[in-house]
């Protein structure tokens, strides 16, 4: 019976039933590519909460490691292979990875202020070179008219199957990043979160595990990002730049990263759908971006599944106070 | 014909490095003092150039190089009083954050007020004409504007190491609540050294404002080279904030005879690099930016 229980509140059923049948959604189901950025950006943002939620590292340019895997798949379906994307996902995720370990190397000491600073550097290098390499980057042009074709014979060249596509790809990502922030790996990264020297009194090497969490982050924004270029079937330099590194955070704090573990992909869907319906009818949209950073950082720092929690942990005390009072004197023994 | 380029680009290079030393000496103060990453710094230098802009074109010049500023200042005493001084002492994250956020959406309303087109600063009559030296020919209104910015510089520096408000606020870059357990004001403090920081935002944007095009996006251009720079000089330290910005604008205009079309990656490659050698920057003696572990 308990266990039954549990499934049902698992909040990552309902994720899925409703990811799995959105095509089919009345009203909203035929806007398929919206629906695919929705996951691609669910991916990117659980991915980024990897290291802001998880291991409260503040970083600022994260969006430079989807844009490498965008550039990734960009230049792999130009010059290696324009009929199948295995070989360009696979190094999208690779790239995302490398970059995100060589650059863990340089700042898995640095914390706090200049952590922010440094992440957002790195992404402004990367955005230099994406911007004026145009010979290989196509500079302020970009990349544009790839052709999507198959994954391992499957043709995902279609909206619905591309959708399908991504949706398999999300659910992995989705069970791994649990697993990891599960594992003993993401409870060490909760201790260095909460007190880092405790952490390293109690012999853990918490920079070599910040190293990892950045690393294993960059490999699934590198696959979102190489999602996102497929989707799009072009690649460009603004994806790099460090302003566009907002767009996750804002993702990931609006939804409640910092406080539930799906926190990010509530955000993603609230994010991405606002951004797609303002963008489309307000050239000035960008006010109330600019503006609901402040509302959020003001009023909800722990985002919208934060506040769910505090209801919840209200009721919860309430509830323990409750059956306290009402506890009588015979189940006292039990309860002690 | 190659030393006059050569010595070109040098001159470009103080110029500029003197501007960035402008902007990159208010984003330190406030990184030290208030310990919150000012992303609406860009936005503070932003508005010099567009008050600037639309003063001198009103009234007259020499209002608008008093008026832009002041007004800048007020502006971001707005801004702390209003938003910044909330996240003090919070995460990161949340100043960097929520001054980036106010800086996205006051951009919103610059071109929503100003338009979207691109302006430009003409040159007052007492400062056209070149400086000539021999087969050297120079912009006299850029050495000017390059003169200015060391006034302006130099004024800081003196401010802070000989009177005793600008002892406080080196003595805040170190440990700002030791400066409140001494009895000293620190939100006041915080306050003032904001106000001070968006004053030489504005005063940059008075400089910036005639030699780049005034556009919406130009503060956020100039708002990397400005946090580099403090960074490389070091917190706490002004001197080593201007010779960092010397050294940064100097190698990144000669960087165009090397790579030319690379040359905006320079100040970042120097950041890495001294901050790897250098955890403190060149004459930083101040490690509060959370821990920097050598």
């Amino acid at each position: 019976m308990k266990t039954k229980n549990n499934i049902l509140q698992d909040p990552y059923l309902y994720i899925f039933i409703i990811f799995l049948v959105y095509p089919f959604l009345p009203y909203i189901g035929k806007y398929r590519s919206v629906g695919t950025e929705l996951l691609i950006w669910s991916i990117f943002a659980l991915s980024f909460n990897l290291v802001l939620g998880y291991s409260g590292l503040p970083s600022f340019g994260h969006g430079a490691f989807f844009g490498v895997g965008t550039y990734a798949v960009a230049l792999t379906l130009l010059h290696l292979t324009s009929k199948d994307v295995t070989i360009s996902l696979i190094l999208a995720a690779f790239f995302g990875g490398l970059f995100t370990f060589f650059y863990g190397f340089i700042i898995k000491k640095k914390r706090g202020i200049y952590f922010s600073l440094l992440t957002v550097a790195f992404s402004q290098i990367l955005y230099v070179i994406g911007f004026r390499w145009d010979e290989v980057t196509g500079g302020e042009t970009g990349i544009t008219g790839l052709q999507r074709g198959g994954f391992l014979g499957i043709q995902i060249n279609n909206p619905i199957t591309y959708y399908y596509f991504v949706f398999v790809l999300f659910v992995i990502t989705l069970l791994v990043i649990r697993k990891i922030s599960n594992s003993p790996v993401g409870k060490v990264l909760l201790a260095l979160k909460q007190d880092e020297k405790r952490a390293q009194y109690l012999g853990f090497n918490t920079e070599r595990q910040v190293w990892f969490i950045f690393t294993i982050s960059g490999i699934f924004a590198g696959l979102a990002g190489g999602l996102h270029g497929l989707l799009h079937l072009s690649a460009f330099s603004d994806t790099l730049h460090w302003t566009k590194s907002g767009d996750v955070v804002m993702a990931t704090l609006l939804g409640g990263g910092l406080a539930n573990f799906y926190g990010p992909i509530v955000g993603a869907i609230i994010f991405i759908s606002a951004r797609e319906i303002l963008s489309s009818f307000w050239d000035n949209w960008l006010l109330l971006y600019g503006l609901a950073f402040v509302v959020i950082i003001l009023f909800i720092p722990t985002g919208l599944l934060g506040i769910v929690e505090r209801i919840r942990e209200k009721k919860h005390f309430e509830q323990f106070n409750n059956n306290r009072n009402n506890i009588g004197s015979k189940n006292t023994q039990e309860i002690t | 014909m190659n030393t006059t380029l050569c010595l070109a680009l040098l001159f470009n290079g103080i110029v500029l490095g003197l501007i960035w030393s402008v902007i990159a000496i208010g984003f330190s103060l406030v990184l030290g003092v208030g310990q919150t990453i000012n992303f609406a710094h860009g936005l503070l230098f932003t508005f010099g150039a567009y008050f600037f802009f639309s003063i001198s074109r009103n009234t007259s010049f020499w209002i608008a190089v008093i008026a832009a500023p002041i007004l800048v200042a007020i502006m971001s005493l707005f801004l702390e009083v209003v938003l910044v001084r909330r996240v003090y002492g919070q995460d990161p994250l949340f100043g960097l954050l929520i001054t980036f956020g106010f800086a996205i959406a006051m951009e919103e309303v610059i071109r929503m007020v100003w338009g979207k087109a691109a302006y430009s600063v003409s040159t007052p009559i007492f400062a056209r004409g070149q400086l000539i030296l021999g087969n050297f020919v120079y912009s006299r209104f850029r050495i000017l504007l390059a003169l200015f910015a060391l006034t302006i510089l130099l004024l800081v520096l003196w401010f802070m190491s000989k009177t005793s408000f600008g002892a406080i606020v080196k003595a805040g870059m170190f440990n700002s609540e030791m400066i409140s357990a001494l009895g000293h004001n620190l939100p006041l403090l915080r306050t003032l050294v904001f106000v001070m920081g968006g004053l030489l935002a504005g005063l940059a944007g008075v400089i910036g404002a005639p030699l780049w095009s005034i556009k919406s996006g130009m503060g956020t251009d100039v708002l990397m080279p400005g946090f580099i720079i403090a960074l490389i000089g070091g917190l706490g330290s002004i001197k080593g904030t201007i010779i960092g910005g010397l050294l940064v604008g100097i190698t990144t205009s000669l960087a165009v005879l090397v790579i030319p079309r690379f040359t905006d990656i320079i100040p970042y490659v120097m950041l890495i690099a001294v901050l790897f050698y250098k955890p403190k920057g060149l004459y930083g003696e101040v490690t509060i930016l959370g821990e920097v572990r050598e």
